[in-house]
């Protein structure tokens, strides 16, 4: 074998290894929540945990708490995402401009969540659905921002002045040539806001009153009265619908109509 | 770099129709919502922490009582534990995700690479709180990897500083941060102009000098990029001491929700205000010295 080619083995199992490391974390939740009470390890399996957590009212208010704050970080995100990187764009991405957009993601959670409970409390706002989905909406926002820009970096602007030069109007060039092609990025941007939405916590614990989260509902459960089966089979359920929601972008980006302009 | 950020810049394109007004109404309002309900409250965090207490709230004055309670008691062990441990934590990751990195951008088709990236990514988005619990089972006296290195021969007993400890706690900060480290990373070594390396090797210089006085110092936007986000998070991380560090295990994070839990504002918003100063120092250094525009030249490239 060549210097190279060992070289390149190294690093690759660098990055695999790496990998496995960071993967590793998620399946004891799985083992545990499958596992007999009383048994040990590898006493068969038993979906039990499963069915309790439909008969915990707490936790199925939580989850659809969840759900819908979800939904709705995603929805109100995208929008916001959209117009910040057409704006960047449009003025020649002014440093101020990016900064104040991406410094949301170098803020530590709990120093977030306290000054947005700070603030909320000195308006006397009450702890609400809003005021959970205001927090959201920020977490979410620098990533969904990345995000369409990478996308809209991939479409060439020609075709926006090809629009113009056949008469369109700048919402009619948006709609019907931009749109189609960055569709994939606006797609991305959402689903990765309504994950980021369904996975928080420090945040979200600061400034929830008296609604839980499933995160919420996890964590206070933990401090409170420790590990179960149920906390395990409901980490189960998150760990699979993240997986689930975040393979479907590789899938939307192969069926993204591949614009003249690629990479480099 | 010049010429590097000046193809980047290349951006406005001066369209005919929509007047400057219009384009700026574009930008208001992601920049109000931003500014709102980030920048204010942010602010008025800072403000509060030198308020009074009054009762189960505060009360305006001006008092740096929160800041020497800070400093004078325990907590300053915090905030120098803290230190130590988000320094450790984001140097063991730099160290881990910049050849990871480097390999993408440079060895690695770009399909290729991108498809790392994204799995580099799932493990971050996943509740990191989650991903904590299962480090609990796995470091434990009886966890797998107590259980492996009895079963290599390399240990008798069981090593029981693995959970529950600085390690435990390093472990959990390096699994929470570094995985997004890489980003930046990949971005920066992913800018820089492959023309400068080649002229670096046409000119002589082996691989390792130019690595060192190419590739290097032009991803150093990215360098800093990464290591500000993985150790103003660390310094502030609230649930990897609780979950990991085990009982009393106190740093910036969790003391900051315990200080909240028996009402204390002022002193939690110090404490706050304090992270916030570390970020800021550490963002501005980086705004002044690099070209945000330049690191996200892959980005921001019509």
């Amino acid at each position: 074998m060549t210097r190279a080619a060992a070289a390149r083995l190294g690093a690759w199992a660098l990055v695999v290894g790496t990998l496995a490391f960071l993967y590793l974390p998620l399946v004891p939740p799985v083992l545990f929540s499958l596992r007999i009470p009383g048994e040990s390890a590898g006493g068969g399996a038993t979906l039990a945990a499963y069915a309790a957590l439909w008969r915990n009212p707490i936790l199925t208010e939580a989850m659809r708490t969840s759900a819908l704050l979800a939904v709705l970080t995603a929805v109100v995100t995208t929008p916001i995402a959209l117009l910040a990187a057409m704006g960047v764009r449009e003025l020649s991405a002014p440093r101020v401009v990016l900064v104040l957009l991406l410094v949301p993601l170098f803020i530590p959670g709990v120093s977030m969540g306290l000054a947005e409970a700070f603030f909320f409390r000195l308006l006397g706002i009450a702890p609400s659905l809003v005021t959970i989905l205001i927090v959201h909406v920020l977490w979410a926002l620098p990533f969904a921002f990345l995000i369409i820009l990478t996308a809209m970096a991939g479409f060439d602007i020609v075709y926006l002045e090809a629009a113009y030069v056949l008469g369109a109007g700048p919402a009619r060039a948006f709609l019907d040539v931009e749109l189609p092609l960055i569709r994939t990025g606006i797609l991305g941007a959402g689903t990765f806001s309504l994950i980021l939405s369904l996975n928080e916590t420090v945040r979200t614990s600061l400034v929830q009153g008296p609604l839980n989260t499933v995160q919420t509902y996890i964590w206070s459960t933990y401090l409170q009265v420790g590990l179960s089966p149920e906390l395990y089979a409901i980490m189960s359920l998150l760990i699979g619908l993240t997986l689930v929601l975040i393979f479907i972008l590789p899938a939307l980006a192969r069926a993204r109509p591949r614009p003249a302009s690629e990479e480099r | 770099m010049g010429t590097v950020q000046g193809g980047a810049v290349q951006v406005g394109v001066r369209r005919a129709d929509p007047s400057r007004v219009a384009r700026y109404g574009i930008l208001a309002i992601p920049m109000l919502f931003v500014a709102l309900f980030f920048i204010v409250p942010l602010a008025l965090m800072v403000v509060g922490s030198f308020w009074e207490r009054a009762g189960f709230w505060v009360r305006p004055a001006f008092s740096v009582r929160a800041y020497a309670e800070f400093l004078t008691g325990v907590r300053l062990f915090v905030l120098r534990r803290s230190l130590a441990v988000a320094g450790v934590a984001t140097l063991a990751g730099l160290v881990i995700a910049y050849p990871i990195a480097y390999f993408l951008a440079r060895h690695v088709p770009e399909r290729t690479s991108r498809s790392m990236l994204l799995l580099f990514t799932v493990p971050f988005v996943i509740n990191y709180v989650i991903r904590n619990f299962a480090w609990t089972y796995l470091l434990g006296r009886t966890g797998p990897v107590n259980g492996m290195l009895m079963a290599a021969g390399l240990i008798h007993r069981p090593l029981d500083w693995l959970l529950f400890s600085d390690v435990a706690v390093l472990v959990g900060l390096i699994t929470s941060y570094m995985p997004f480290m890489v980003y930046p990373l990949w971005l920066a070594v992913a800018a820089v102009d492959r023309r400068l390396v080649e002229a670096s090797w046409l000119l002589g210089a082996n691989p390792r000098v130019t690595f060192l006085k190419v590739t290097l110092p032009l991803s150093m936007p990215g360098i800093f990029a990464a290591v500000i986000f993985g150790f103003v998070g660390s310094f502030g991380e609230s649930a990897v001491p609780i979950i990991l560090g085990g009982v009393g295990y106190q740093m910036m994070g969790n003391t900051i929700t315990s200080t909240l839990g028996v009402l204390n504002y002022p002193l939690a918003a110090a404490m706050s205000s304090v992270v916030l100063a570390a970020m800021l120092l550490f963002l501005a250094g980086w705004y002044l010295v690099f070209d945000v525009r330049s690191f996200l030249g892959k980005l921001v490239r019509w």
